[in-house]
């Protein structure tokens, strides 16, 4: 799932003075806590929108009248405006464009000739299909597959959006490195988001299917339940309290239980490293204090 | 007398080869002729047709040219003085005969003198050891160790005569070793250097071990990443659930990475891939993209923390001698 069905290519080539940014990150990354939950927290609007984020919700196409509701939902939402003033914080050296739209599959893209993302409605639509009513037999909520589930959606191509906008040096498997993004991204803000989203994102690679023949293991992306396991591993490995539930139902082996905390340090490391520096840190911090989600956001207003 | 760093060559022969003919059967790219992949419509977007990454190698404007002749390895002095290189003791005796050989072919002394380019602001120790598993991961701060079970599981997998369709014994063995050697060096470089890693560490060590494998040449790199791929493929096994939370990936997801990684450094020698069906060509339309992304970090994190001079010394050394007189 979501792949990056069209990548541009572009001339990169930049070197970076990588000690000095590198050193710089690190002091920053210390700055990368916790902010504890509260009911004072302040809403989103509070903040200014990235003015290097260009939204837009583009109407379905006329053979998807059924999406025309998926897109007033997520306009009515503010899905958009709200993710612009989530960015916020990162200085971009040119313009993202991010867009709801009907792509007449379940996907989301990242599009690099013209640096957009692209958040389908038939996605947001399978995940509110898959979803369980209130709460499936292995515990994962209506509200945690719904918005986890298209959070991750979002954070995933943001990832590469990032990847390619600020040149990110990136060795292993992109696809799996846009997924450690994203689940990095759903730590930085408390225990409960924490819970919600990366939930919701492992519950889309729950009933997975695994490669039926050798060729399937060709794809760069890694299998369902490969991409299951990173999430939970590095979610365990940042908040080992939070999701040792996990750890200690046999969903997450042990074997692999005990390498997340390292897997979640080189995250960060990363992240420090490539994208903290083209980040505003004091903007940063009143992002990680906003309360994001509602209780309301998993429900269909039908 | 051939000169210069021998460490593939040496590899060859740590474990018999049988009878194995080195010119039984020339496998590789097929001669003019051979049709050229076809497209699959409507199976997604267009990628655009990526330009043929040319492998990285120091422009002239870097460096002075390479001295002629070539360095040789004869009391070379530029072997990496940071890297300490130890053939542990094996405790069962089974093992004795690959550590005299591999101590005959100066395995480790040839490596030493392979990473002379690298500076390492930290002395590291290469060892080969037994494990009692075939393999001993990198600790942060630790040894890197490739297991005597690991060379014995690669003379032990690869058959000892030339399958059809296959590469020779020797290139699978050879790919097998290399690939091992490199990788576990890779991750011992992201934790010694602090590089910033994105994507599955192991996944990582293998694109940097597979990058490293392409800069030395058309020969050099058939021989040593379809080795590697093909002894992936060997050494496959079924994966079921539970498996897939391993930190390692498939073997199968390791022969389309490193062929990947081939076919986006040299798309022209590598097309037989996609011809011969070993590569789909959905993917083999994304390797080109794939390997800019990989020089990209290659250059911006890995390339301060080269001797570029050096580096072209290594590089101009003739690497695959396989016809040498044994
Ligand atoms: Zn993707």
């Amino acid at each position: 799932m979501k792949p990056t069905p069209f990548r541009s290519m572009t001339s990169r080539f930049k070197m970076r003075c990588s000690k000095i940014v590198a050193a710089l990150a690190v002091a920053a990354a210390a700055l990368l806590v916790q902010t504890p939950e509260s009911a004072a927290q302040p809403r989103p609007q509070e903040l200014a929108a990235n003015t290097r984020v260009i939204i837009d919700y583009i109407d379905p196409m006329l053979r998807f009248p059924r999406s025309q509701a998926t897109l007033d939902r997520l306009r009515k939402r503010q899905v958009l405006e709200e993710l612009s003033m989530f960015l916020s914080p990162l200085r971009l050296p040119r313009v993202l464009r991010i867009r709801t739209k009907s792509c007449g599959v379940v996907n989301a893209f990242y599009d690099r000739s013209e640096w957009a993302i692209s958040l389908c409605y038939e996605f947001y639509e399978h995940l509110e299909q898959i979803a369980p009513q209130t709460t499936s037999p292995q515990g994962f909520t209506r509200d945690e597959v719904v918005v986890g589930g298209f959070i991750d959606a979002i954070f995933h191509e943001l990832g590469h959006a990032l990847f390619d906008i600020l040149q990110v040096p990136v060795f292993g498997r992109e696809e799996d490195a846009a997924d450690q993004l994203s689940a990095f991204l759903m730590l930085q803000f408390g225990k409960d988001v924490a819970r919600t989203t990366i939930k919701g994102a492992a519950f889309t690679y729950l009933n997975n299917r695994n490669p039926r023949s050798r060729a399937e293991y060709a794809d760069e992306h890694g299998t369902d339940a490969q991409r299951f396991f990173n999430y939970l591993c590095l979610a365990y490995g940042g908040e080992p309290e939070a999701f040792r539930d996990f750890v200690d139902n046999g969903v997450l082996p042990k074997a692999r239980a005990d390498g997340c905390a390292r897997e979640n340090q080189l995250v960060r490391r990363a992240f420090a490293k490539t994208i903290l520096p083209h980040i505003d840190v004091d903007l940063m911090k009143q992002v990680q204090s906003v309360r994001w989600l509602r209780p309301s956001d998993g429900r269909t207003s039908k | 007398m051939t000169f210069v760093v021998r460490l593939v060559l040496a590899l060859a022969f740590i474990v018999p080869l049988g009878a194995a003919s080195l010119h039984a059967q020339t496998f590789g790219p097929s001669g003019p002729g051979g049709g050229a992949g076809k497209p699959t419509p409507g199976a997604d977007k267009p990628a655009p047709v990526p330009t043929p990454g040319p492998v990285f190698r120091p422009t002239t404007t870097d460096v002075t040219p390479p001295p002629a002749p070539p360095p040789t390895t004869a009391g070379a002095d530029w072997g990496n003085s940071q890297v300490d290189v130890v053939y542990a003791e094996p405790q069962d005796p089974r093992f004795r005969p690959i550590r005299e050989r591999l101590m005959r072919r100066q395995v480790l002394e040839q490596l030493r003198l392979f990473l002379s380019p690298l500076r390492l602001p930290r002395k590291l120790l290469v060892q080969v050891d037994q494990c009692n598993a075939e393999q001993r991961p990198y600790q942060p701060g630790g040894a890197v160790t490739i297991c005597y079970e690991y060379i014995a599981k690669v003379a032990q997998l690869v058959p000892p005569t030339q399958q059809i369709g296959a590469p020779p014994p020797e290139s699978m063995i050879l790919g097998a070793v290399i690939q091992q050697v490199l990788h576990e060096v890779a991750i011992a470089t992201f934790d010694i250097l602090d590089i910033p890693v994105w994507g599955r560490e192991r996944d990582a060590a293998d694109k940097l071990a597979g990058f490293i494998m392409v800069q030395f040449g058309r020969d050099v790199a058939l021989r040593v990443m379809v080795g590697a791929a093909r002894y992936f493929e060997l050494s496959e096994r079924q994966w079921t659930q539970a498996d897939f939370a391993s930190e390692q990936a498939p073997e199968a997801q390791r022969f389309y990475n490193y062929l990947c990684i081939a076919i986006g450094a040299d798309p022209a020698t590598f097309r037989f891939l996609v011809d011969q069906n070993l590569m789909p060509q959905r993917r083999a339309q994304r390797c080109g993209n794939e390997f800019l992304s990989l020089r990209q970090a290659f250059v911006q994190q890995i390339l301060p923390h080269v001797d570029v001079q050096l580096l072209k010394r290594v590089q101009s050394a003739t690497w695959l001698m396989l016809d040498e007189p044994k």
